[in-house]
């Protein structure tokens, strides 16, 4: 897997900038920025990594909430949460709080 | 479909001072079309063909053609581009679709300009199947059903595909000045279906790679994505229009009613195309039956 290049850390809280509005369809989440007209599909899984930061907790909280869900190494499951929202703010779909 | 419109005097496109709030350009780079603000309403305008200023709500289009462009060609605009950007404005769903009627059922066809939409229709329409619309496909809810609105009751094709599907004596549109595409008026040879029809099916158009039709399902977060690709809005920064808009396509997309569709952009294969979607809208009329 290839090493995380970010500035994030399991402490930080994101926001979701007001532009930015997620729907969900199925047991997917479509996430839209109305300024760019960016948009972006999340599986089950990431769908359910939006709706918790969404609520502004840290994301140690959310690998915490995940971690009673999911079968997943608390390594692993770290590692996809930091990866997910670097992509996700590398597209402006979030920012750090 | 409804806005009330005038047309006006010709008159030269005067410079617009302020910077235009979104465009449309064609793939080379051409600009095709600047969207500007214009006291509360808008004015968009087609270089070199036309001015079109619209009410703020949508409602009241006036079409203004440069000098020298005739009134068919400002018509032809008119009808394809502004009509179904002022419905978005009024809060109404419009996509860029053709849709046909199949046994009283409606099935749409989206996808980008040069993917075949009309060309699909009139395909349909020339074999005896009645189409709704051939661009800008207007839907709206009633209770829980979606239907499919029709529109103008005229296909437009270009050339190669007129000579392709169009029998000799159609009547035509008289021609207009900033495409070869003709505009042929629904009647006998193409049947039009004037009453409002249940959205049954929606095929979005692929690129053409495939070498035999093929459909395959698409999930709803897949079909709200192309949903959002393939709708008309006027103002990008209306943020409530666009949270409605947005919650609209998002229940159109809990439908199981899309797919995507591919074949060789070939005449010859038409008629396996359309026994393919004839065969899709029957299975599915009888899984629900």
């Amino acid at each position: 897997m290839a090493p995380l290049q970010s500035d994030m850390n399991l402490s930080d809280k994101v926001t979701i900038p007001t532009q930015v509005m997620a729907r969900t369809v199925g047991d997917e989440t479509v996430i839209l920025d109305l300024a760019s007209g960016t948009y972006y599909g999340l599986d089950p899984v990431g769908a359910r990594m939006w709706q918790l930061m969404s609520e502004g907790q840290p994301l140690t909280a959310v690998c915490d909430t995940l971690l009673d869900e999911y079968e997943v190494t608390r390594e692993a499951l770290e590692g996809d949460i930091l990866r997910l929202t670097e992509e996700l703010r590398a597209k402006g779909l979030v920012s750090l709080a | 479909m409804t806005a009330h419109y005038a047309e006006r005097a010709a008159r030269p496109l005067a410079p617009v001072h302020e910077a235009p709030f979104h465009q449309w350009a064609f793939p080379d780079g051409a600009l095709w079309t600047q969207f500007f603000r214009q006291g509360a309403g808008y004015l968009l305008r087609f270089p070199d063909l036309a001015d079109f200023e619209v009410s703020a709500d949508g409602a009241s289009v006036q079409g203004y053609p440069a000098p020298g462009v005739s009134s068919p060609t400002v018509e032809h605009l008119y009808l394809n581009q502004v009509l179904p950007l002022a419905l978005s404005r009024q809060g109404k769903l419009v996509l860029h679709g053709s849709a046909v009627d199949i046994g009283g059922q409606g099935v749409a066809f989206l996808g980008e300009s040069g993917r075949g939409k009309s060309t699909l229709a009139a395909s349909f329409a020339t074999e005896g199947t009645r189409f709704l619309t051939d661009d800008g496909l207007l839907l709206e809810w009633a209770g829980e059903q979606c239907l499919i609105i029709p529109s103008h009751p005229s296909i437009r094709l270009w050339e190669d595909s007129q000579s392709a599907l169009m029998h000799a004596g159609t009547a035509m549109a008289p021609p207009v000045s900033f495409t070869s595409k003709a505009r042929f008026l629904a009647g006998k040879g193409i049947p039009f279906c004037d009453e409002s029809r249940p959205l049954h099916r929606v095929f979005f158009l692929g690129d053409g790679a495939s070498e035999t039709p093929t459909i395959e399902a698409l999930r709803p977060a897949e079909a709200l994505i192309e949903l959002v690709k393939h709708s008309f809005l006027l103002d990008i920064e209306a943020r409530d229009m666009l949270v409605r808009h947005f919650d609209d396509l998002t229940r159109l997309a809990a439908l199981p009613i899309y797919f995507r569709l591919d074949y060789p952009r070939d005449y010859g294969a038409l008629v396996a195309v359309r026994d393919a979607i004839v065969q899709q809208v029957l299975d599915l009329r009888q899984a629900h039956s």
